[in-house]
């Protein structure tokens, strides 16, 4: 391995042929343990069949969990409800937090309160935020109803319609998530020469034409970074679900993670839950590959 | 010991640079021979004083009932081993006082046995058949698991709770309640020890009906004298009225379920089920739509179809949902909602008299007690918290003593006597005048009595699983045939996976 340069001077510890793999051992340890073995595991259990009383493997189950799983209209609501969290978390997370990444990039007067109220609630626990989101839904006694009321509106099923709870778990997924794909554009905006912005300026371009042709094409880089995360923790949404409706009202919550955390928790069956993840696996790699191509820039641009 | 006289430093084992980078023969073997005189001299450290002392305090003899040293209660097995042995038991968080008083139950054992460590672990009661299931599929169970007897027939089928007749006298087995015991036993053996009685009945606020204008529901024990489903439905439609015109519009006719982790759908088996099954009929031929509906399942335990989506069920589930759609109690969980004062009506255990008759205890308001709504039967499921032995338990004979020990009738007494349930067996609730003399404690008595099992399946997990959101939906606005029926079809489905 080639010497490296660190700001003080050049060092030569890699001259030991071990040195490499020493410094990449407990990076391939870690994914090994925690990624690629439970990913592997997932596989090889989603073919087996198992004791549904104690789960341990008792053989062979070939494609019988995935037949079953694609014979349970409930795994087809998951799949569509999953596919439902990541546009709907994309729609809402993605321009809010370009919004704000705006707004805060400019330095109003409370910008400092806002950036601590945003990355205050990216901080908070899931669970905490879930539950406290939980009671202010609450149809008969929740703090949204009562403003409702007050307003002289009837009470609404936040997380109790068929109609509304996915979407009121989305919203406070948003609200609670929206901090970090915020601090990439953040990160992107300060990155931005100001150069480019005073030259647009004496060119006569207005904002709305400067965002839209200098500041946003410049954004790319963070925007798709910023849509995979989003897609990738929409993919995943557990807690609040959990918490908010157990995948209630008629499954109208539930993903395919919260599927698969059925399958295994409340009915025993890790086999048609191993499946499931497959198939939440195979899901997330559509979604990503689609993604990557309709956000590559285009020839020559 | 201190770390400078650590056996292994001499032979080289503090000298790690030396091994790793020039591994002579010479060093390997010091090495080597470090950690033997490590392990025999921790080995020889272990046998200390003290637990030399703790070892004869185990092999002595006792002179309780039985020659154990402690009143064991019902535990009829082998002395217990004197070498050190750690049990582990999983139970479901108490109020602080309750905690306390199982600690110094604890405490007594190992003071009897000082080789016996108890390691002890509490969840919240909602969860606790989830963490038995998973640590039974860990294959690193405690030793004691606080069960359920509605699961008893899966604890059988699928070895996962030790067979206790055993372990416990006949006696103590026979004074159980017949229909907790026959709850908790498959073939006539004891899988879980029944840890105390479920009661479901009604309390009512007796000011709030009065404030309503509202005649209250009959304080009786005589199950057939209490109030209808529509008399009760109709009370509780009076009472939110009746109040409104008086301008209380923030109390509830009906506050939120209380049981498993609180408003509906959150434990069928005791809540919801009532609504239910108590249209069955238990006069009705086998096989029968009435039959089925109070059996919950057929009766191989293989199908809820034609059971629970019955005419019978599906008008049950429309009278709860009447509750929530006519405003008459919350759509979510609201906890001690009676107990403030800011509803009319409560279902809940005898425990709540026991803490309502207790020092500083007393509510605001006067209250009364009557039965349940009554269908063709006033419905009461016999599920009971049940401890087990996990079948794969290292120390199962310990485990049961510890168990048995726990469950003696001075600790049983004290147990109700702080929690205030009603205890599950016989010799325990006659040593207790009130379940003679007070009219909530007979009514108590009196459902008990005429309590009915959880439906019979070893897949009353997946069971329990799919009803416990059925309700939530049904209370939420569900079509009850249709839900009912999508539930039934789901259960039987995953219950093909026993056969």
């Amino acid at each position: 391995m080639a010497a490296f340069t660190a700001p003080g001077g050049t060092y030569h510890h890699a001259k030991h042929p071990l040195f490499g793999w020493f410094m990449v051992v407990p990076a391939i340890v870690g994914l090994s343990l925690f990624q690629f073995l439970p990913l592997g595991t997932a596989i090889v259990d989603s073919f087996g069949a198992f004791d549904p009383f104690d789960q341990s493997p008792t053989g062979w189950g070939g494609w019988s969990n995935y037949a079953a799983i694609l014979d349970d209209p409930i795994f087809t609501s998951a799949v569509i409800n999953t596919v439902a969290y990541i546009v709907l978390t994309l729609i809402l997370t993605i321009p809010l937090a370009l919004a704000l990444a705006v707004l805060l990039d400019r330095r109003l007067p409370g910008t400092t309160f806002a950036r601590c109220a945003i990355i205050g609630a990216l901080a908070a626990s899931e669970a905490v935020t879930a539950s406290i989101w939980n009671q202010m839904y609450e149809p008969s006694t929740g703090l949204f109803n009562a403003l409702l009321n007050a307003l002289g509106f009837a009470n609404q099923p936040f997380i109790t319609g068929d109609n509304q709870a996915l979407i009121s778990i989305v919203v406070m997924s948003v609200w609670k998530d929206v901090g970090l794909p915020m601090l990439i554009f953040l990160a992107g905006l300060q990155a931005i020469p100001g150069e480019l912005r005073d030259a647009a300026a004496l060119d006569g371009a207005g904002g709305w034409r400067t965002f839209t042709r200098i500041i946003l094409p410049q954004l790319r880089p963070s925007l798709v970074v910023a849509v995979f995360m989003v897609t990738i923790n929409a993919t995943r949404i557990f807690t609040p679900i959990i918490i908010m409706t157990q995948g209630g009202p008629d499954w109208a919550t539930a993903n395919l993670t919260y599927y698969a955390y059925a399958q295994s928790f409340e009915f025993t069956s890790p086999g048609t839950a191993s499946a499931a993840v497959v198939c939440l696996l195979a899901l997330l790699v559509i979604v990503t590959a689609v993604q990557i191509r309709l956000l590559r820039p285009a020839k020559g641009g | 010991m201190s770390s400078h006289d650590l056996p292994g430093k001499k032979s080289g084992l503090a000298d790690p640079p030396s091994l790793l980078n020039n591994p002579s023969r010479r060093s390997v073997l010091g090495a080597i021979a470090g950690v033997g005189s490590a392990v025999a001299a921790s080995a020889l450290l272990s046998v200390s004083p003290l637990s030399l002392r703790t070892a004869a305090a185990a092999a002595m003899p006792g002179t309780s009932k039985g020659g154990y040293k402690l009143d064991l209660g019902g535990y009829r097995g082998p002395e217990l081993a004197t070498e050190p042995v750690t049990l582990r038991f999983m139970r479901q968080d108490y109020p602080p006082e309750l905690n306390d008083l199982i600690n110094s139950v604890y405490a007594k054992f190992t003071a009897a046995y000082p080789n016996i460590t108890i390691k002890e672990e509490r969840v919240p009661y909602g969860d606790l058949p989830k963490k038995v299931q998973v640590y039974v599929a860990s294959g690193s169970a405690p030793d004691i698991m606080m069960g359920r007897n509605d699961f008893t027939l899966a604890y059988h089928a699928g070895k996962i709770a030790l067979p206790l007749q055993d372990y416990f006298t006949p006696e103590y087995v026979a004074d159980i309640f017949d229909n907790a015991r026959e709850a908790a036993s498959v073939d006539n053996n004891l899988y879980c020890v029944p840890w105390e009685t479920n009661t479901v009945f009604m309390y009512f606020n007796r000011d709030l009906f009065e404030k309503a204008g509202v005649a209250t529901p009959p304080e009786v024990s005589d199950l057939t004298k209490g109030w209808s489903f529509d008399e009760y439905l109709d009370a509780l439609r009076r009472v939110k009225s009746g109040l409104a015109t008086k301008g209380v519009t923030d109390v509830w006719a009906l506050a939120a379920s209380p049981y498993g982790n609180g408003g509906p759908g959150s434990n069928y088996t005791q809540m919801e089920s009532i609504w239910v099954r108590a249209q069955g009929d238990p006069a009705a031929p086998k096989g029968s739509p009435g039959y089925l509906t109070l059996m919950g399942i057929s009766d191989d335990g293989r199908k809820t179809t034609g059971a629970i989506d019955t005419p019978e069920a599906i008008q049950g589930m429309k009278n709860y949902q009447a509750l929530f759609k006519e405003g008459l109690t919350p759509t979510g969980a609201v906890a001690h909602q009676f107990e403030a004062g800011v509803a009319a009506t409560v279902f809940g255990g005898i425990n709540e008299a026991n803490l309502f008759s207790l020092p500083g205890g007393a509510p605001a308001f006067k209250w009364g007690a009557t039965p349940a709504p009554r269908g063709k039967l006033v419905f009461n499921a016999n599920t009971s918290d049940s401890p087990m032995v996990w079948a794969k338990a290292p120390h199962p004979a310990e485990a049961a003593a510890l168990l048995a020990y726990m469950c003696n009738d001075a600790n049983r007494i004290d147990f109700h006597r702080v929690w205030g349930s009603m205890p599950a067996r016989k010799s325990l609730t006659d040593q207790i005048p009130k379940y003679k003399t007070d009219q909530p404690y007979q009514l108590a008595a009196a459902v008990g009595a005429n309590s009915y099992s959880a439906p019979r399946t070893v897949g009353y997990f997946d069971y329990f699983n799919v009803m416990n959101p059925t309700v939530k939906d049904i209370a939420l606005g569900a079509d009850p045939a249709q839900r009912l029926k999508a539930a039934a079809t789901r259960i039987d489905a995953l219950l093909r996976k026993y056969t």
